[in-house]
């Protein structure tokens, strides 16, 4: 990339950031290749002999799209996903995803209970253990409808964000698995209480049931604390090429944060 | 080919995709190189305007006729567009096709006295 100073095609290549509907890592792209290729141009031409002005106009005459390239452009870019589905009527398509989402949760749930089944954890559970399981597919949804709507449907635009809402159904599994394991222990202290003489029988898997709640807590929350994680990254070094392709450093662009 | 599968606009399309394909066989080439060489070769007779190279490369890249690749040069970052063995194979098959629908249109042009003097 130029320096800022020298970075003549800036504006043109601002107005046509607002214009191009690519999905930002292709739009990124296509501004960094068609800013090299403007500035070459341009001294190609001036090295002809023509004046700058001249050199810079004929340059983003020949190179700048307009209106039906750029229609053009979004037709190459379209992500594969659009293209399959695009004879597909809006509201069907909808009611389609919807329903791909609910049966992704349920797959989830069911792979959850099939493990803990497989693992033998399910013979007494702890009662926080099925909503512990159920926000887990919930946070297992809300990873598959992210990762579907950023890279497979559409790919992040600049303002993308929502990453957070894994990260708040990480905390709150975990957050629950503590609070359930508590009252849990709670309740077993008083079950102590009033039968001190079961204590040798009931310890052992009293702490292999709450052992197993917090077990599928802690690798849910890390699941979807590291898909998180990646995520934001993803989403962060694409928004600072796009930044920097645009001459806009962080500081000077807080509205696109 | 048909009689009926000939696409006058699709034609004009496969023209454009042919004359990037028929620059790159001299080499590797950026976009803005592409387009100079197009049309100082063809004597201004063709020439891109308003950024019609760029679909053209990114839909050829996308079939697989050309490869771009990124290069970095004192932090710039630059593309540059080679022909593969499949895009020249398409360009060869293309040329004859080309060859043949423009005998065909001269040979109608002309007429039929024309045609057999």
């Amino acid at each position: 990339m130029s320096a800022p100073a020298a970075r003549a095609f800036l504006p043109a290549l601002r107005q046509l950031d607002r214009r191009l509907p690519v999905p930002v890592p292709h739009r990124v792209r296509i501004l960094r290749e068609l800013e090299y290729d403007l500035e070459e141009l341009e001294v190609q031409l001036l090295a002809r002999g023509l004046p700058a002005e001249e050199a810079r106009r004929m340059a983003l005459e020949a190179l700048l799209p307009d209106g039906v390239t750029l229609d053009e452009l979004a037709r190459v870019h379209a992500p594969l996903y659009q293209r399959l589905t695009r004879h597909l009527p809006g509201e069907r398509l909808r009611l389609l995803e919807r329903s791909a989402l609910a049966l992704a949760a349920t797959s989830v749930l069911l792979g959850e209970t099939w493990v803990l089944l497989q693992a033998r954890l399910l013979g007494s559970p702890s009662p926080f253990l099925w909503p512990v399981l159920s926000l887990g597919a919930l946070l297992g949804a809300t990873v598959l409808a992210r990762v579907f709507q950023l890279c497979i449907k559409g790919g992040p635009t600049a303002g993308t964000g929502g990453a957070g809402g894994i990260l708040g159904l990480s905390a709150a599994v975990l957050l629950l698995a503590v609070v359930g394991t508590t009252v849990d222990l709670h309740r077993f202290a008083a079950l102590l209480e009033r039968s001190p003489e079961r204590a040798t029988a009931l310890i052992l898997p009293w702490l292999v049931r709450e052992a197993s709640l917090l077990s599928v807590a802690i690798l849910l929350a890390l699941a979807g604390g590291l898909t998180w994680f990646l995520l934001t990254q993803w989403l962060v070094s694409i928004r600072e090429a796009h930044r920097r392709v645009l001459g806009e450093s962080i500081e000077t662009a807080p509205e696109r944060r | 080919m048909t009689e009926t599968d000939f696409d006058v606009q699709g034609f004009a399309r496969d023209i454009n995709e042919l004359l990037v394909l028929s620059s790159l066989q001299a080499g590797p080439k950026h976009g803005y190189q592409i387009a100079l060489d197009v049309e100082t070769d063809s004597q201004g007779l063709f020439r891109f305007r308003h950024g019609t190279l760029y679909p053209i490369l990114h839909r050829l890249e996308e079939g697989g006729l050309v490869r771009g690749s990124w290069s970095g040069e004192g932090g710039r970052r630059r593309k540059v567009y080679a022909l593969t063995a499949v895009g020249r194979r398409h360009l060869s098959g293309e040329t004859d096709r080309v060859q043949e629908i423009v005998s065909r249109l001269l040979a109608l042009l002309r007429g039929p006295g024309e045609a057999t003097a």
